[in-house]
Order: structure tokens, then C-alpha cells, then sequence
């Protein structure tokens, strides 16, 4: 995969030289990260379209969280700094089975249960990460809160494609029966849906998604990627079908022009802050669409 | 098609340490129309999902099945975000296909199954329409809609005709009428005693115990003790006994 990489970049890098392409791919960490955007675009505005329907938003944010903590973690025990996986897999999908677990067998309102939750990871990987900004660059602790494309390397890349393929694989075949499940448990069961396991698996989908893409992203901004372009595909769209296809264009235009647009415009912005900047805009865009339509009716009636 | 008889035998349920039903016996004919009554807060749902096997229970529920063992299964409400896009036709594909998501659209075959049961239930032309934008009777006639694909032989009803207006509540008995005459059995959990007296073959009264069960007309009989219904309200016990 590495000499396919260096193949793309270079192709592309010429592309660039040549005018064709924007000068900022002359550089190959932005074809790195416009590679990542590219995988992790479509699969965020697919999944994104889940969590709405599943209201599981702040999940995301908890597990965003909670990689902070893998982050120190990871390095505290001598992991990579700057790929720190093993840790951040773990300990995300460990947080992630614990939540899941707790929220089945206790009376707290999932929200309530969810925002403890993600209070302590916030609390802990907080902590911790200052503890451990002695021992390295500061700007990779930047890079984890709110994403840069100066760090993506062919390893991330990796990570991305296997969970973006892992992330089709589960979230096309499954993708009714879990939100039959999340409309009526009750109804979902005697269509033969294991609503409790669809649970599990579902929030391993969401974890090891948030995971791959903070490297991009962010920790702090990643569940506005799951949110924003599904919230925005909504305001517009009547039908599952254009609500999925819109929210997962949306998501890919921001992500490329979050990664890109900085470096074409020299503008001093996080790759996570510029994505979401551009989603949040759709969303503008969208409300300011539905308003006008909703106006034009009630004159119209 | 024979619909299964069912024979509940001593069946009990405690949640939390509180006793949700206690020693219910009652047994379902194949093919018939019985009606759950009691008042709200009596384990009419519990004693329904312990026999859809959804809660652990005490006591055994024996299921005679024929050839098909299908469940059409209507529940009480669909609790969701009313703003979402997705239209009828959407949660048909959503509950009839298992591995075709539904963003993708419907198979042909699942089209044409959804069209005609969406007609059977008065509701054709409604498929592009957004589930939060129907009347709630017109929620609770796509939720019928999708109990019959594929042709159920056992029908659980909880409450179903709660928000429907009159022509709903005519479709919806003509087309129980329909599938009791094809053999179909119906368990259903009913408030309107009026309904219950014209459809019902059989009525069994729940209130965390089993109160009495027969024929509508000696269930009747019993309703003298019509304290117990308060929930149900007198127009209805009035409803019942002219």
C-alpha cells in the first residue's frame, strides 16, 4: 500500500505543478489528508444519519473524549505519540462496551448516563494529557483535540481504509434493523432483530469510527462531523434516501474543502475547525431554505 | 391456513420484585378473535410480550403452530422524532427488507407487496408521504400495514385503533374480519367493549390476574362489577351492555 500511496502523491503532485490541480497538493500530507477526507467523509454522513435517528449524538462526543484519555494513555505506556492506536482502540472500545452496559441496567435517562459519562472522560483525558504534554510536542496534543493534516501519515491512512471498509461492511447490511430497533424495540424483536446486540455493535461502529478519523477531525470536533451534515440533509429532505445521499455529500464537500481551502488560503486553521466551519455552513444554507420554503407555503395557503 | 391455538398455563411475571401478573390460564382457539380487556396499568402488553418472548416469565405459554410461523405483531405507538425524512414507504422497506437498505429504495417485489397492503388498509397514494406528517390513526394504519408482510398466522394487537378516526376503524375491521375468516388467529388488546362485543370470538379479562374469559356475552354478564373498568369509562360499559 506504501508504494501505492507514494505513487498517488507523486501523480497528483504533478497534477498540481501542472495547474490542473490546486498548488496545496503539491504538498503530499494534504493528498494524505484529502485521501483520508475522501474515505471518511461519506462514511461519517452515512453513519451521522444513524445517530440522529438513533439520538446518539453525545455519544460520539463522549467517545471523542475518551480518546484523549487513550492518547495519554498510549503514551504514558511508551506507545507512538503520533499513532498511539492500540491504546485509543482499546481504551475507546472499552469505554464504549461500559456505557452501552451501564445504560441497559440502570434507570438514568441515556442523556443523563451519557453526559456523566462523557464528563469524566472529558475530566480524565484533560488530566492526563496535561500530565503528559511534558514528555512530547505540544502541537501533537493540538492535533488530537482539533485534528491536522500535517500529521496524517500512510498508518493512518491504513487505519482509515480498514475501518471505513469494516464501517460499510456493518452499516449497509445492518443499517434498517438499526433503526427498526432505535423506532420500536419491541417491534424490532419479533422481526427477529437483536435489538440488545445491535446495540453493542452499533456503538463499536460509532467508536471505532470516531477513533480513525481524529487524527482529521479532532477529539473535541468529531461528533459535529456525525451530527452537523445529517442535522443539514434534514432540514431539506422528505425521504431515508435523499436524507442519506445529501448528508453524506455534505460531509465529503466539508471535509475536502476543511482540508483543503486552509492551505490554498494560507489561513492559520485547524483542519477539525475548518471542516465543521464548512458543515455548519450547509447547515445555514439549509435552514435558510427551509425557512423561505416554509414561508412560500404558509403565503401560497 | 390455520392460525396456532395458544393456551397460556399459569403464567406469572415479577418485575422488580412486584408481581406484574400472577396465575394466568386461559387458552386461544385457531382462528380466533380474542380480545384482551382490563383497565390500563393491568399486564394486558406484559402478558403480550411474554408470549412474543420478550420478558421472562413464570408458568408456560404453549403455541400450536401449523405450517406458517409468522407473527404480525401492531404495537401501540411508534415513538419517534415526528421532523424525520422518513416517508411510509421508507419504514416498510425499513421492517420488510432485511438486507436491502432502505436508502436504497424498495426491491420490485417488496413495492408491490407494501402497495397492496398499504391499499388493504385504505392508505394507498401515502407511500412518499412522511410518517411524522400523517394523523396519528393514519401511524397507527401503517404500523397495521406492516403486521401483514409477510401474511401473518398469529395477529398481536396492542391497542391499535386508539387515534383512528371512523373510516380507520372500519378498515381496520373489515380487514380483521378478512383475516380471521382466513384462518388467521388474532390476539388483540382492546379498549372499546362495543368493538369487543361485535368482533371478539372470545374476551378474557386481565387485571395482574385473570378477573374471567369466555364469550363477549358472558363476559358481559360479569361486568357488573364495573369498578374495575373505570379506566375503560362508563359510555363504554354502556356501549357494551345495549
Amino acid at each position: 500500500m506504501t508504494e501505492f500511496y507514494a505513487w498517488m502523491r507523486e501523480s497528483l503532485q504533478n497534477l498540481a505543478y501542472d495547474g490542473v490541480l490546486p498548488l496545496s497538493f503539491q504538498y503530499g500530507f494534504v493528498i494524505n489528508a484529502v485521501f483520508c477526507a475522501l474515505l471518511i467523509g461519506p462514511v461519517l454522513g452515512g453513519v451521522g444519519t444513524m445517530v440522529v435517528v438513533k439520538r446518539m449524538a453525545f455519544f460520539s462526543q463522549a467517545i471523542g473524549n475518551a480518546a484523549m484519555t487513550g492518547v495519554a494513555i498510549g503514551v504514558l505506556l511508551g506507545e507512538s505519540y503520533t499513532e498511539p492506536y492500540v491504546s485509543m482502540f482499546s481504551f475507546c472500545i472499552l469505554f464504549g462496551l461500559i456505557l452501552n452496559y451501564t445504560k441497559g441496567r440502570t434507570a438514568i435517562s441515556s442523556d443523563t448516563l451519557i453526559g456523566v459519562f462523557l464528563s469524566i472522560s472529558l475530566a480524565v483525558g484533560a488530566s492526563l494529557l496535561l500530565f503528559v504534554s511534558a514528555r512530547v510536542n505540544t502541537h501533537i496534543l493540538e492535533a488530537v483535540l482539533f485534528g491536522s493534516v500535517l500529521t496524517v501519515s500512510d498508518t493512518d491512512i491504513n487505519v482509515l481504509l480498514v475501518v471505513t471498509i469494516a464501517a460499510l461492511g456493518v452499516g449497509v447490511p445492518l443499517f434498517n434493523r438499526f433503526l427498526l430497533a432505535s423506532l420500536n424495540p419491541s417491534l424490532a424483536r419479533v422481526r427477529g432483530v437483536r435489538v440488545r446486540v445491535l446495540e453493542y455493535v452499533f456503538v463499536l461502529l460509532i467508536t471505532i469510527l470516531t477513533v480513525a478519523c481524529l487524527k482529521i477531525v479532532g477529539a473535541v470536533l468529531v461528533e459535529a462531523l456525525l451530527l452537523i451534515p445529517a442535522a443539514a440533509a434534514r432540514n431539506v429532505i422528505r425521504s431515508m434516501k435523499g436524507f442519506v445521499f445529501l448528508s453524506m455529500a455534505i460531509s465529503t464537500i466539508s471535509c475536502i474543502a476543511g482540508v483543503v481551502v486552509p492551505m490554498q488560503f494560507d489561513l492559520p486553521l485547524p483542519s477539525g475547525g475548518a471542516i465543521i466551519m464548512v458543515a455548519a455552513g450547509f447547515f445555514l444554507l439549509t435552514m435558510i431554505v427551509r425557512m423561505t420554503f416554509s414561508r412560500l407555503r404558509e403565503v401560497e395557503a | 391456513m390455520r392460525g396456532p391455538s395458544i393456551r397460556f398455563d399459569n403464567v406469572g411475571l415479577q418485575l422488580g420484585g412486584v408481581d406484574i401478573l400472577s396465575t394466568v390460564s386461559f387458552a386461544v382457539g385457531s382462528g380466533e378473535i380474542h380480545c384482551l380487556i382490563g383497565p390500563n396499568g393491568g399486564g394486558k402488553t406484559s402478558l403480550v410480550r411474554c408470549l412474543l418472548g420478550q420478558m421472562p416469565h413464570s408458568g408456560t405459554i404453549d403455541v400450536g403452530w401449523d405450517e406458517n410461523r409468522t407473527i404480525g405483531y401492531v404495537p401501540q405507538l411508534l415513538d419517534f422524532d415526528k421532523t424525520l425524512p422518513v416517508t411510509v414507504n421508507d419504514f416498510l422497506a425499513m421492517v420488510c427488507q432485511k438486507r436491502r437498505p432502505a436508502f436504497v429504495g424498495m426491491s420490485k417485489a417488496t413495492r408491490a407487496t407494501s402497495d397492496a397492503v398499504l391499499d388493504r388498509v385504505g392508505l394507498i397514494g401515502k407511500g412518499k408521504t412522511k410518517l411524522g406528517s400523517l394523523s396519528g390513526g393514519e401511524r397507527q394504519r401503517v404500523l397495521f400495514a406492516q403486521a401483514l408482510i409477510p401474511a401473518p398466522a398469529l395477529l398481536v394487537l396492542d391497542e391499535p385503533m386508539t387515534s383512528m378516526d371512523e373510516v380507520g376503524v372500519e378498515r381496520f375491521a373489515s380487514v380483521i374480519r378478512e383475516l380471521a375468516a382466513d384462518g388467521v388467529t388474532i390476539l388483540w388488546i382492546a379498549h372499546n367493549l362495543a368493538q369487543v362485543r361485535e368482533m371478539a370470538h372470545s374476551v378474557s379479562c386481565i387485571k395482574r390476574t385473570l378477573l374471567f374469559s369466555g364469550p363477549p356475552s358472558e363476559v358481559l354478564a360479569e361486568l357488573g362489577a364495573e369498578a374495575l373498568f373505570s379506566s375503560l369509562g362508563m359510555a363504554n360499559f354502556e356501549a357494551m351492555s345495549t
